[in-house]
Formats: structure tokens, sequence, C-alpha cells
């Protein structure tokens, strides 16, 4: 039994109080978005503890092919820390420099190189994140997706996670659609 | 309105006490437990809270308000919870609510931490944050059913346990209240009969009661006793002394009698003798045996005066003895007080004449024939004439004043100019054998019985006698008496 009011059911106040985080999706451009995504999957993402470095090595997020994020990702990672870490953006112009990442960004670009790319990297616990139909399923381990309401989501491929020594907190797990190489599984 | 009785005193301090004391810690048992309901309630919506900024921290984070309602959905297992939400960049992010349920105006001005009671709800936030990164708020409010059932509880349980616990209490009150007050209203009935019927040897039973009851009852027993013991002992004395007064009154009335009986013959037995010496003087002074020198009738004179004042003594005496032991009867007669007054002023013309005194009666013609003792009245009237000339001085004046004195009484003064009597000795006058200064007695000679005779002779008639003196200018001494003796006015 609940003592009632007559009072509309929605009257909540909202007190303006701090969060510090960009604005909304909606009016932002979709690689502002995919850049801010990037950078947060790593804060839900555990590296093997015999690859992580001390706090003086920078948290290198690598991007392969052509960059579609202009200075979004410069501009949003500057002065924020991962583990305590600075975060280095480069662009790869070589294939073997993809295990110095720790993050590392596939262009659509590289759809055609995909196969050498993962190959490259070899079980290397190097996140990879892409933004192409069927990136997940073809290997990837994030795959960006824009609904047609221009919402964001992503495709984890959970097993190539796994097969890196990553870990992918079940928080993340929850808000991606699961896939993998052999099927395409919904969520 | 008598003051209330201990049973009722005690019921009432029984009652008090217990009362307060179930009032006392029913509301100390309610309020522990409201604190424990309500300590309870919070830590666990803080618990949840905790729970749910944790799991929904990356669905904040990538935006994705359906992952973060599914989340918050979660609540649905609480009842208690009315609704929960996220808030991020100053907008509702996402947001839960029982069915039915009113969402209540949230201030969130708490900040992003922290909780807030209202007397209808509680309401808790957490900040949601990841690596460091404060991503939004997120409230869970719960009603507070769980402290209204705590306050149903607490009046079921008064209305079921304390009252009948209480009721049980006065009725256990009464058991101890009867100990204690029946034992007092036993002894207070024994007082009051002890106290009527005067009987002390009862005792009050001893009960078996507070100590104080029977220490009570001990002491009202040894008072009891005690009481016995005096009550014997006066009644014993009381015997004692009525028989020592019964013993001592005949022992003096024998001596009075004795006396009297000696005092009477004495005089008697003294008379004889005198009647045979102031005799045999008077015919030695009429010269018969023969004629007698200047000298020798000098001294038979002074023999016949220490004679018959020796004979007047005794008189006297034997009188004052006879009266004083009731022997006297009055002779009454009817006679003309002026003749008797005269009588007694012929009796003393002589002395009068010798000391040149003037005696002066003035008798108020109202009165006329008395009914008394008319030698006993001459007497007192003698004696006091006697007095009078006896003190005073050649050439003095004395008086007789016969006046009607209130209803069937008439009062006679005899006034002198004489010495006078010291006030002082005012007192002593009419007390035998007592007279003023020995000089005085010596120099105007008396017996120290005349003015005792004269008092026990007026109260024998049912009269009265006072004197009224200035010492060196004279004495007036006033009888009243009844025209009728025995018949007082």
């Amino acid at each position: 039994m609940h003592r009632r009011r007559a009072w509309p059911w929605v009257l909540v106040i909202v007190a303006v109080f701090c969060v510090s985080q960009g604005r909304g999706n909606a009016a932002i451009p979709e690689y502002q978005v995919k850049a801010a995504f990037i950078y947060k999957f790593a804060t839900y993402i555990r590296w093997p503890a015999t690859t992580v470095p001390d706090a003086t090595t920078p948290f290198v997020i690598g991007i392969i092919g052509k960059d579609p994020f202009g200075p979004a990702l410069r501009d949003l990672v500057r002065g924020e820390r991962v583990q305590g870490r600075v975060i280095l953006i480069m662009r790869l112009s070589r294939l073997e420099e993809a295990l110095r990442c720790d993050v590392l960004f596939i262009s659509s670009s590289e759809r055609g190189n995909l196969r050498q790319i993962f190959a490259a990297l070899g079980g290397a616990p190097v996140l990879t994140v892409g933004d192409m139909d069927q990136f997940a399923e073809l290997g990837g381990m994030i795959n960006l997706i824009t609904t047609e309401d221009h919402q964001i989501r992503f495709d984890i491929n959970k097993n190539a996670i796994d097969r890196a020594g990553l870990k992918a907190s079940s928080q993340l797990l929850h808000l991606a659609r699961i896939v993998d190489e052999s099927r395409s599984g919904g969520r | 309105m008598p003051s209330r009785s201990i049973g009722h005193q005690l019921r009432w301090l029984s009652v008090l006490g217990s009362g307060t004391a179930l009032l006392a810690a029913s509301l100390a048992l309610l309020f522990f437990q409201l604190h424990e309901v309500r300590s309870s309630l919070l830590r666990r919506c803080e618990t949840m809270a905790d729970l749910i900024a944790f799991n929904s921290a990356a669905a904040v984070d990538f935006g994705d308000t359906e992952a973060a309602t599914i989340i918050l959905r979660s609540l649905k297992t609480r009842p208690e919870v009315i609704s929960a939400g996220i808030a991020a960049n100053g907008r509702i992010f996402a947001l839960y609510r029982r069915e039915q349920s009113t969402v209540r105006p949230l201030n969130l001005r708490h900040g992003p931490s922290g909780y807030s009671f209202t007397d209808q709800d509680l309401t808790v936030f957490r900040p949601i944050s990841s690596e460091g990164r404060l991503l939004g708020t997120l409230f869970v409010q719960s009603d507070l059913s769980e402290i209204e059932e705590t306050w149903r509880r607490f009046a079921a349980v008064t209305g079921f346990v304390a009252i009948p616990a209480l009721l049980i209490a006065i009725l256990i009150s009464q058991l101890p209240q009867r100990a204690i007050s029946r034992p007092i209203l036993d002894l207070a009935s024994l007082a009051a009969s002890v106290s009527s019927e005067k009987d002390y040897s009862v005792r009050a039973p001893t009960v078996n009661s507070a100590a104080e009851i029977e220490q009570l009852v001990d002491t009202f027993n040894q008072m009891l006793f005690e009481i016995q013991r005096q009550h014997v002992e006066i009644q014993e004395a009381h015997a004692t002394l009525e028989q020592r007064v019964a013993d001592r009154t005949s022992e003096l009335q024998r001596a009075n009698r004795a006396k009297d009986r000696f005092l009477a013959g004495m005089s008697h037995e003294l008379r004889t003798p005198l009647n045979g010496i102031i005799g045999f003087a008077e015919f030695l002074a009429d010269g018969k045996p023969g004629p007698l020198n200047d000298k020798q009738k000098e001294y038979l004179g002074d023999i016949l005066n220490s004679g018959r004042h020796l004979l007047h003594l005794i008189n006297d005496l034997l009188d004052l003895v006879k009266v004083q032991a009731g022997k006297v009867e009055l002779r009454v007669e009817r006679f003309s007080l002026r003749e008797g007054i005269d009588e007694v002023r012929a009796g003393v013309r002589t002395i009068a004449e010798s000391k040149r005194i003037e005696v002066r009666i003035d008798v108020n013609p109202e009165l006329d024939f008395v009914t008394l003792d008319r030698q006993r009245f001459k007497q007192i009237l003698f004696n006091l004439l006697s007095n009078a000339l006896k003190f005073t001085e050649e050439g003095g004046h004395v008086g007789i004043n016969a006046a009607l004195h209130g209803k069937g009484r008439f009062r006679l003064a005899v006034s002198d100019d004489g010495i006078g009597i010291r006030s002082e000795d005012i007192g002593r006058l009419f007390t035998e054998f007592e007279q003023l200064e020995s000089g005085t007695a010596r120099r105007f000679g008396g017996t120290g019985l005349g003015l005792a005779l004269t008092r026990s002779l007026v109260a024998l008639h049912g009269g009265t006698i006072d004197v009224e003196s200035e010492f060196g200018s004279g004495s007036t001494f006033r009888v009243t008496l009844p025209f009728v003796t025995g018949e007082h006015a």
C-alpha cells in the first residue's frame, strides 16, 4: 500500500550539478562520438597484467589506414589518462608498429587488409576497433555501428578479445551485441 | 471526604509505577526499532544504489539509455522502491518508477552522494563514475512502508501485550497491598476497641506481612502491655492512697475528738477550782471574814481580776472547741435587736466609763426584731465591743451601727478610733491564738481567742465578718447576719 499524492508523476526537479562529460550525441558529428567511444573502451577493458608497463609509458591509441577523426580524437584525449598513463595518438605507417599499440583503430579503408593486420597482431593484447560492416565477425574485437536514428552502438567479438588475453568488463558486454566469427548472433 | 486509604494509594502507586515503566520501555523499544528500521532501510537503499551506480556506469558512459533503464528496472524486485533514475548532463538519462507510483519531487542539491529523509520517502544519491570521471548521478527513492509497519506493530504490541500486562500488574499489585493494608486496618480497629472499652489485656495477633507492619504490631503490643502495667499500677496506687487517706482521716478525726474531749474536760476541770478561787476571793473582798487593809484589798482585787480573766479565757476556749466540733446548738428566739445591743452596752459600761470612752449606738429604725440565738448574738457583739474598747485610748469613741444590708440581712458595724490594725495583720486576725504584735497584747491584754470564736459564731448563724482598718486611725468590724437564722437571702 502506498500513500499517494495527486501530483503528476514526472515531477523530477533536477538541480544542476557538475557532470564533466561531453554533451549528448545528437548534435555531435559521428566521429567525435566514435572518438569518445574509443577512448572510453579503454576504461572497460583490462589488459593482461604481464604487459602492463609502468605509468610513465604512454597509452598508445593507434590508427591504421585513413584517419576519419581529424583532430577530434586528439582533442578529446588531450590531458586525459588511461590507468594513469598519458594517451598518445599514433598514426601507423607500418604494420609492425601495430604491436606497440594498446588500442588499434582499423579504418574502413583497411577492410581489404584485415587478414594481414590480424595476422601481424597474432594474438597480442591489442584492442582492435573498427567501424565497418562485419568487422567483428571478421575477427575484429569491437565494431562501431551507426544506427538509423544516428545512435552509436557496438558489436563485440568476445572470443577475439579473450584470445588476445584481454578482459572486457561485463558492463561493457551488456551494452554490446556479442558476435563471433562463425555466425552472426543477436543480442 | 476522608483521606484515601493505604490500599488505594498503594494501588495507584503501583499502577503509576508499572505504567510508567511499561510506557518508558515501550517507547524505548519503539524508538530503538524505528532507528533500526530506518538505518537498515538506509543501508539497503545505499547498497542497491551502490550496485546500480556501478553497473550502470558503462551504459551512462556510452549513452545507452535503454541499457541503463534495464539496469534500473532490476529494482522491480524491491517493492519499497518508488522510483530510481539517472541524471546526466543536466537531464534525466534513465528513469524507473514503480507501477502506479508517483515520482515525488526530488531535490538533487544533496550533490552526487548522500541521502535525504522526508516524512514520506527516503532518497539515496550516488555518483556514477568510471576511472575517476563523474558520469552522472543516480537516485533511488524508497517509500517508508517499513517504518509505517513498525508503527503498526508497535500499536499492535501495545494493544495486545502492554495493556494486558498493565492490567495483570494491577491485579498482582493487589496482593501485597492487601497484605499491608489488612493488618493496619485490623490494628486500627483493635486500637479503637481498646480505646473505647479500656480493655488493655487484648493483644494484636502477629501477622505475616512486611517487616514494618510486623514491627508496628509488635510495638503496638508493647505499648498495650506498658499501658496495662501502668493502668494496674495506677489503680493500685489509687487504692492505696484512698486507704491511706481514709486511715489518716479517721486518725485525725480520732485525734481531734480526743483533743476536743480533752479540752472540754480540761476546761471543766479548770473551772471548778477557779470558781473556788474566785468565790473565796469575792468572799474575802466583801470583808465578811474580817476587815482588810488597803494593801490586802488591792491584792485581792488583782486576784479577782486575774481569776475572772482566766475564767473568761477558759469559757472562750470551751466555746470555740464546742463550735468547731459542731457541738453548739443555737437556741433561736425572737428578740428586739435594740434591746440586745443595749444589754451588751450595759455589760461594758464600767470599762467604758473607766476609760471615758463614749459608746454611740445608731440602729436603723426599720430594724426591729430578729430571730437569732440571743446569747450568742450578745457574745458576738460583746467580743467586738470589748475589743474596740480595749484598743481605744482613753477619751476615744466607739460606735455601734446597725443597718439593713440586702434582702433579709442586716449589718452590725462596730467602729473605733483606736490604734487600728496593720494591713498585713488583717489576714491572721481571725485565727485562734494569734495576737497582733506581742507588744500590743501585753499592753491591752486579750486571750487571742475572741475573734476566732466570734467568727465561728457568725458563721454558725450563716453570716459573714470582715474588718476595715487604718493603722493608727481605728478599725471597723462589720458583721452581716440574717434576720432569721437559717433563712438565707
